[in-house]
């Protein structure tokens, strides 16, 4: 998939992380930026116009939220958070502010390549050559006909349910915070009714997955929200 | 005597020190020296200016020696007046039946002028007795608002009451549960005896009256203190019988006094509170610091420990095969410890209450499924299967403590059976509970420590050599403990281990149901 010149800023102030986050992407074929402040990386996201943003959230300099607002007022490029543990609150707010995706520390890098070129092919598909049929594992997804089958057989969606799986959809690759599948799906008013959610993410698993509790697809981002892998 | 104890209606006269009998004789006295005086000028004054000059004394005695003695000065007056000055002199008889109208009018005039005098100047003392024990109240609030302590509100009150009532008091405050103890100041002797009514008036927050004759010849009050619906003590007060008459009719006064006292109790049960939370706070500050120093010192370099090892694993190109073994060792290392230092730092947090639970109701699959998921290559060499019925209601839990629970769980399960063996996660509703196991087909605990294995630090087997420092199932307890459920570990009979949780069903919030009509097809 090396793109040959995709370029990702790295905001990251610990610079053994850094190091190894550079080394790997490089042999991915990536051009890397590296900044030890949120201040710096500002100025060069401005600047050299990356293809990508991985931002860690631990910065001393400042509030990943407020980097992420800002680079989200004149950029739409993808943003991958690092953070450490027990920061879910931390996590939902960065998403919410626009951030695309998150990893936990410490993290492998063979997930976070994944999670790169998962990042770099979204933004790469613009939403025109988006094709009206999605296909994952043996279910196929026509869009405009709102039809779901699974191996040629049909499978029966609720209103609800099938836009659901549309939200889940358009935003594969990505983290989907509970906030924003409730406004996707219900509408601003059920922003605090995340047993909705819940229960109709159930019911797509019991349609969808074959194991219901050990799903493939449609998966769990615990206390932030969801995440869809084609 | 103290201007608060002149109030009392029985006794009229009041003010100059002259009591009752000695004012009605000296008006009687007085009368008499003026009628004395006038007889030589009887030639010289007229009848009308001789009345005039009785009223006026009545007048007189009325205002200086109050209205029992100018009553005795207005019959003594008529009487004088008809004896020396009306015709026939030095008799009662009086020969014009005119005079009688004089004496009738004059009667009335005397006692007109007695009355209103006497009333005026009623007036004034209840003035002055009122204003005085305002100031006295007032005294006392000012005592009291400088209060800082149970002892000095306890100084203040006995100085308050010894000065306007000649009593001594007691100060209880309320202690543990549902009693009350006495505030020390200085040696006391034994009291139980107002111990037990000061315990009774405050259980049934009553005020108590009684005569005690053991300890001397003493009227007590005890008097619950409260304020609003809080009884914060009860104020006992002990009067000698010989003053007891001061108390007739200050018991709104009383009251009065024993709700400023009430105030200034709560007031220093505030301070002490805001003290208390203070020092809670500060010391609660110097935790979370430390704490979030810890995880972030110690994890950041675990970190960048883990992320070296594994670009050596990954290195191109790559490394010999014992280096690189050697390097995913070190990576899984580092991983291990960064989850104990994971769960200690949990562990610490649930034990101090730092963890403020974000429940939501959600079905239990779902984060059994992410706990499966996030262990994912610790649990490759088991097959987990998950078995739970369809109709299993949503719980309210905190999916990221209870994703740590089943990651414990699955991850002690994984460590303590031998490879490849299955591992089985299941649950069923019971009425109020949902209960929830997880098994293994391993040796089991060790029978002696099935109740132990939940405490810090204790492993399921004393000498193994599988590693672990025993904080999962620590953690696992306060997790479920904190959602109000319980958690037991045994061994079936068909062997192997199970952890056995329950978590309380609740009341799940009602949804509404779509309409099924348009979907799709």
């Amino acid at each position: 998939m090396s793109e040959p010149l995709a370029c990702v800023l790295v905001v990251e102030d610990e610079p053994q992380i850094r190091r190894v986050v550079r080394t790997a992407l490089e042999e991915e074929g990536c051009r890397v930026i590296e900044s030890g402040t949120m201040t710096q990386g500002l100025t060069e996201a401005s600047t050299r116009k990356p293809s990508l943003i991985i931002l860690d959230l631990g910065l001393p300099d400042g509030d990943g939220v407020r980097f992420v607002e800002d680079v989200r007022t004149w950029s739409a490029v993808p943003i991958l958070i690092l953070s450490a543990r027990s920061t879910e609150n931390d996590k939902i707010d960065v998403l919410d502010a626009g951030a695309d995706d998150y990893l936990t520390k410490p993290f492998s890098l063979g997930e976070l390549l994944a999670r790169v070129r998962a990042l770099l092919r979204r933004a790469r598909i613009s939403d025109a050559d988006a094709s009206p049929l999605v296909g994952f594992g043996d279910i196929e997804v026509d869009l405009p006909r709102r039809s779901v089958t699974r191996g040629g057989e049909p499978l029966h969606l609720t209103p609800i349910e099938f836009r659901l799986l549309c939200a889940l959809l358009a935003g594969h690759g990505k983290v989907l915070t509970h906030r924003h599948l409730l406004r996707e799906v219900w509408g601003p008013g059920y922003g605090e009714s995340n047993h909705y959610l819940r229960i109709y993410v159930g019911h797509l698993r019991q349609k969808l997955e074959r194991d219901p509790a050990q799903p493939r697809h449609i998966l769990t981002e615990t206390g932030v929200g969801y995440r869809f892998a084609m | 005597m103290n201007p608060l104890l002149s109030h009392d209606p029985t006794i009229e006269t009041a003010g100059p020190p002259v009591t009752d009998w000695r004012g009605q004789a000296l008006a009687f006295a007085a009368t008499c020296l003026l009628a004395l005086i006038l007889t030589p000028l009887h030639d010289v004054l007229d009848h009308a200016n001789t009345a005039m000059l009785f009223l006026l004394l009545v007048a007189l005695v009325a205002f200086r020696l109050g209205r029992r003695a100018a009553i005795v000065a207005a019959f003594a007056s008529v009487a004088l007046f008809d004896f020396f000055f009306i015709p026939p002199r030095f008799s009662f008889a009086v020969s014009d039946a005119q005079y009688l109208v004089v004496f009738a009018v004059m009667l009335v005039v005397a006692l007109i002028i007695t009355r209103l005098t006497a009333g005026l100047q009623r007036s004034a003392e209840e003035a002055i007795a009122r204003e005085a024990q305002m100031r006295s109240l007032n005294g006392l609030a000012q005592a009291l608002a400088g209060a800082l302590s149970h002892q000095q509100v306890a100084q203040a009150t006995r100085t308050y009451l010894g000065a306007g009532f000649r009593a001594t008091s007691w100060l209880f405050v309320a202690g543990r549960g549902d009693t009350v103890k006495l505030v020390e100041e200085g040696n006391r002797v034994s009291m139980l005896a107002e111990h037990a009514a000061a315990q009774r008036v405050f259980k049934q927050r009553e005020s108590m009256e009684f005569d005690d004759t053991t300890d001397g010849d003493v009227h007590c009050l005890y008097l619950p203190l409260s304020v609003a619906t809080h009884t914060h003590g009860v104020l006992a007060i002990a009067i000698p019988r010989e003053h007891v008459g001061s108390l007739t009719g200050q018991r709104p006064l009383i009251e009065a006094m024993a709700s400023l006292v009430a105030t200034a109790i709560e007031r220093v049960h505030l301070v002490e509170l805001a003290h208390e939370s203070q020092i809670g706070m500060v010391s609660e500050r110097l935790r979370s610091s430390v704490l979030s120093a810890l995880s972030h010192d110690v994890r950041t370099p675990l970190a960048a420990l883990f992320g070296l090892a594994d670009s050596l694993v990954r290195a191109h190109p790559p490394l010999p095969p014992a280096a690189q073994e050697t390097a995913g060792a070190i990576r899984d290392q580092a991983a291990r410890l960064d989850r104990m230092v994971g769960n200690l730092l949990d562990m610490a947090r649930l034990q101090c209450g730092a963890v403020t639970l974000r429940k939501e109701w959600q079905p239990l699959e779902e984060v059994i499924g992410a706990s499966i998921k996030l262990l994912g290559s610790s649990l490759a060499q088991h097959e987990i299967t998950v078995s739970l019925p369809r109709d299993l209601p949503p719980l309210e839990f905190d999916a990221v403590l209870m994703e740590r629970v089943f990651c414990n769980l699955l991850e002690n399960a994984a460590k303590y059976s031998p490879p490849g063996a299955p591992i089985g996660i299941s649950a069923h509703a019971q009425p109020d509970v949902v209960v929830i196991e997880v098994r293994n087909p391993g040796a089991g605990f060790a029978p002696d420590r099935l109740q132990r294995v939940f405490e810090l630090f204790e492993r399921g087997a004393a000498e193994s050599v599988v590693p672990g420092v025993g904080v999962g199932l620590a953690i696992c307890r306060a997790i479920v403990e904190a959602h109000g459920g319980g958690i037991v570990a045994e061994n079936p009979a068909g062997g192997g281990a199970c952890v056995r949780f329950t978590l309380p069903r609740g009341t799940p919030p009602t949804m509404e149901t779509e309409s099924v009509a348009a979907g799709t097809e």
